[in-house]
């Protein structure tokens, strides 16, 4: 009785929190997309399904929220009897669900970022799909397996299928740099031939942290977990020394953080000219064209290092259907269209994100970060308890570098404990 | 017969203190269950939460007894939060109150433009904590107008002599990032804080200030034997405001440096420690032994404080 007074208050909370955002239905919009004529339903069942259903996700951006219109009229015309309600939310989206998730008022169907899929999973807020898919006959076999491996339980079960993806590449200012550098060596070359000139504050932005040293890690042929992921792999030698290759660059003034620079990230130190090479991914691009349409960079793949073939990291984000959906039918129809080639051809046409299946076309421009998604790891959510891994690893190589002391041994220390604890757990 | 006459009006005088206080209770009926329901019960249904691994959705799952509590004091991530909140009350405190005394008694004075400058000390405060922490952060950036002007009026030498470089990144390094909140808060804070005191010193009776004027008491013998006595009643309001809103710190430090409270925990906090606990690693029972723990230091530094101050004076 009580936790249903509580489960109350939850709820007028996320109403009140729902009232901040706009909710807003799909309306026609100029050059909205029909679908071609001739694709059909995959089976006659989906059709047969009528209803509703709400969707809701983050909107970072209004071209975002313009692609996701257009492939929801998409949807409209090939499947009339289903009626989405599309609910973007407003504010912080992982706090704002979560009172969702508590007042059993949940989207039917909606975003779920990787960084909290396998905690998403494991507290019981997700339903598994697997009957649908089977039910459906959907076919799962073009999903890249970085971004769609992140999304099924321990218990093996799917609990989503990635809506997107993006891959880390190297965006580089092609005024500096003539030639982008293929291998590690290439790049340290690079980096030292531009140190100190064009007033650059650094050649390389860097994070202190694995959301981009993972791709380095990998690179120069290192690991957190070992193959079978039931051990960390963080304390071997080859770990030990990529992260300590990963501290000199700062140690020898090739590469710095953005905060150090006085950036928000490293897109704003490309754009400001205070570097001249960046690793970020594809929501670089809009950035770009808004802020600083003048500069002008091109993107080359993560360089090759001691590990001998080519590495990238790769993050995403699933359409998964809430536990306590009332449409979970009119919910998988609808996420199966947005995630079959149709839907996300459409979406990606938006230019936010990459397709996450091998069938979906390459949208224009974005053929580097698109090559990644063939080999990626993911960058997130592949072991439980990463936000605390991660945390101890920026901790102390924040410390290190801050403390001038530049020593990959602490570094490996903490991620080791953090790592450890969070297989255990 | 006088006996039951005295009786009778005994009785009466009872029965019209009894209706009196239905009244009074009949009129803190409303808000008192509000208080009880909203604050003291779910102070008490976390205290039940915290003994529990909780899911938020489905409720218990198992009983943790007070392991819990036991985690959660050797975790040294909360030992850094607790550091860093002891120093943060220890240094902002004292810094913001003293600011904001100084400046009550400043525009107390009978000054040309009294009110401006009550306006402007004040404004500060009516600004988001958000949008200033962010206009905060783009001053003491490392290219940002803190460290552009020094360089311009030829003070690096001094800032070098305390190991600060020329662009040094005041919220992104673990040695200064603490600091810059501090005096962030100060500056927004302490137009409040002489808010509070203004209105303790106007309570000052004029005629103690005459007296102490025919004693031949000089200006700075009667604001330190006769205005900061006296004002021990405001004294002990703005220290406990104060102190619950330093161990409460979460929005500047969580804009200043992320969930993570970066750069290396200098700007982890209890209330962002309990935020993680909740939003990021979905453990609502510990989560909520946080709390606890935060409610139960509160309290006690209330308490201490008001052996302190809180007793009326001795005069």
């Amino acid at each position: 009785m009580q936790r249903r007074r509580w489960a109350a208050l939850g709820a007028a909370a996320s109403l009140l929190l729902a009232a901040c955002g706009t909710a807003a239905s799909p309306t026609p919009t100029a050059g909205g997309a029909t679908p071609a004529p001739g694709t059909a339903a995959p089976t006659a069942a989906p059709t047969a399904i009528s209803g509703s259903a709400t969707l809701s996700g983050w909107r970072s951006s209004t071209s975002e929220g313009e692609a996701l219109t257009r492939t929801l009229l998409g949807f409209q015309a090939q499947y009339p009897d289903i009626k989405v309600d599309y609910e973007p939310l407003a504010g912080d989206y992982r706090t704002v669900m979560i009172t969702k998730f508590s007042s059993r008022e949940v989207p039917d169907l909606f975003y779920v970022n990787a960084e909290y899929a396998q905690e998403w999973i494991d507290q019981g807020f997700l339903a598994p799909l697997d009957d649908y898919i089977a039910q459906a006959g959907f076919d799962t076999s073009q999903f890249f397996p970085g971004y769609a491996s992140i999304f099924k339980g321990k218990d093996g079960k799917t609990y989503g299928f990635p809506k997107d993806g993006n891959t880390i590449a190297l965006a580089y200012n092609t005024g500096l740099v003539p030639t982008p550098p293929t291998t590690m060596d290439g790049l340290v070359t690079l980096a030292e031939s531009l140190k100190g000139t064009n007033d650059l504050k650094a050649p390389i932005c860097l994070n202190p942290g694995l959301d981009r040293g993972l791709a380095f890690l990998y690179a120069q042929g290192g690991s957190l977990l070992t193959d079978d992921g039931k051990s960390e792999a963080i304390s071997t030698d080859t770990s030990k020394a990529a992260v300590q290759w990963y501290l000199d660059l700062f140690k020898n003034g090739l590469g710095m953080t953005a905060s150090d620079m006085g950036s928000g990230w490293c897109g704003e130190a490309l754009g400001k000219n205070q570097v001249a090479l960046i690793f970020e991914g594809g929501w670089l691009d809009p950035y770009m064209g808004d802020q600083f349409p003048d500069v002008k960079y091109a993107w080359t793949a993560v360089p090759t290092g001691s590990s001998g073939s080519p590495v990238t990291i790769s993050y995403t984000v699933s359409y998964s259907i809430g536990a306590d959906s009332k449409n979970k039918d009119q919910a998988f129809v609808l996420l199966s269209y947005l995630t079959g080639p149709d839907g996300m051809k459409t979406w990606t046409e938006g230019g936010v994100a990459l397709p996450s299946r091998g069938d979906v076309p390459i949208p224009s421009g974005k053929d580097v970060l698109a090559a990644g998604s063939a080999y990626a790891r993911p960058g997130s959510g592949f072991m439980p308890g990463y936000v605390d891994v991660q945390k101890a690893f920026q901790d102390a190589f924040t410390a290190q570098l801050q403390g001038k002391t530049f020593s990959a041994d602490a570094v490996v220390a903490a991620t080791k404990a953090a790592i450890e604890k969070a297989l255990s757990q | 017969m006088v006996g039951a006459t005295t009786a009778r009006v005994r009785r009466s005088q009872a029965t019209e203190r009894r209706t009196e206080a239905l009244h009074g209770y009949a009129f803190i009926a409303v808000p008192m269950v509000l208080f009880l329901v909203l604050n003291i019960g779910s102070v008490f249904y976390a205290m039940f939460i915290s003994l529990w691994k909780w899911n938020v959705r489905s409720g218990p799952v198992d009983f943790r007894g007070l392991r819990n509590y036991e985690t959660l004091l050797s975790d040294p991530i909360f030992h850094i939060a607790i550091r860093n909140s002891i120093y943060y009350a220890a240094v902002w405190v004292p810094l913001t109150m003293a600011i904001g005394l100084f400046l009550a008694v400043i525009v107390n004075q009978k000054i040309r433009g009294q009110t401006f400058f009550r306006a402007a000390f004040y404004f500060p405060a009516i600004a988001s904590s958000a949008a200033i922490t962010m206009l905060w952060i783009f001053l003491v950036a490392p290219d940002g107008l803190f460290n552009t002007v020094r360089a311009a009026i030829g003070v690096n030498p001094i800032f070098a002599f305390f190991g600060f470089d020329p662009n040094q990144n005041w919220i992104g390094h673990q040695s200064t990032a603490l600091n810059s909140i501090i005096i962030l808060n100060a500056w927004t804070t302490s137009g409040t804080f002489m808010l509070f005191y203004l209105a303790s010193l106007q309570s000052i009776s004029r005629e103690i200030y005459e007296a102490a004027a025919i004693d031949g008491a000089t200006a700075w013998q009667t604001f330190w034997k006769v205005t900061f006595p006296l004002l021990r009643p405001g004294h002990y309001f703005v220290a406990t405001v104060a102190v619950i809103g330093a161990l409460q710190l979460f929005d500047q430090a969580y804009i200043g440096g992320g969930p993570d409270g970066a750069p290396n925990n200098a700007l982890m906090t209890p209330v962002l420690y309990l935020y993680n606990a909740a939003f990021s690693q979905f453990n609502f029972g510990y989560a909520a032994a946080v709390g606890i723990v935060l409610f139960a230091v509160i309290f006690t530094a209330t308490l201490v404080q008001r052996r302190l101050f809180g007793q009326a004076p001795s005069w």
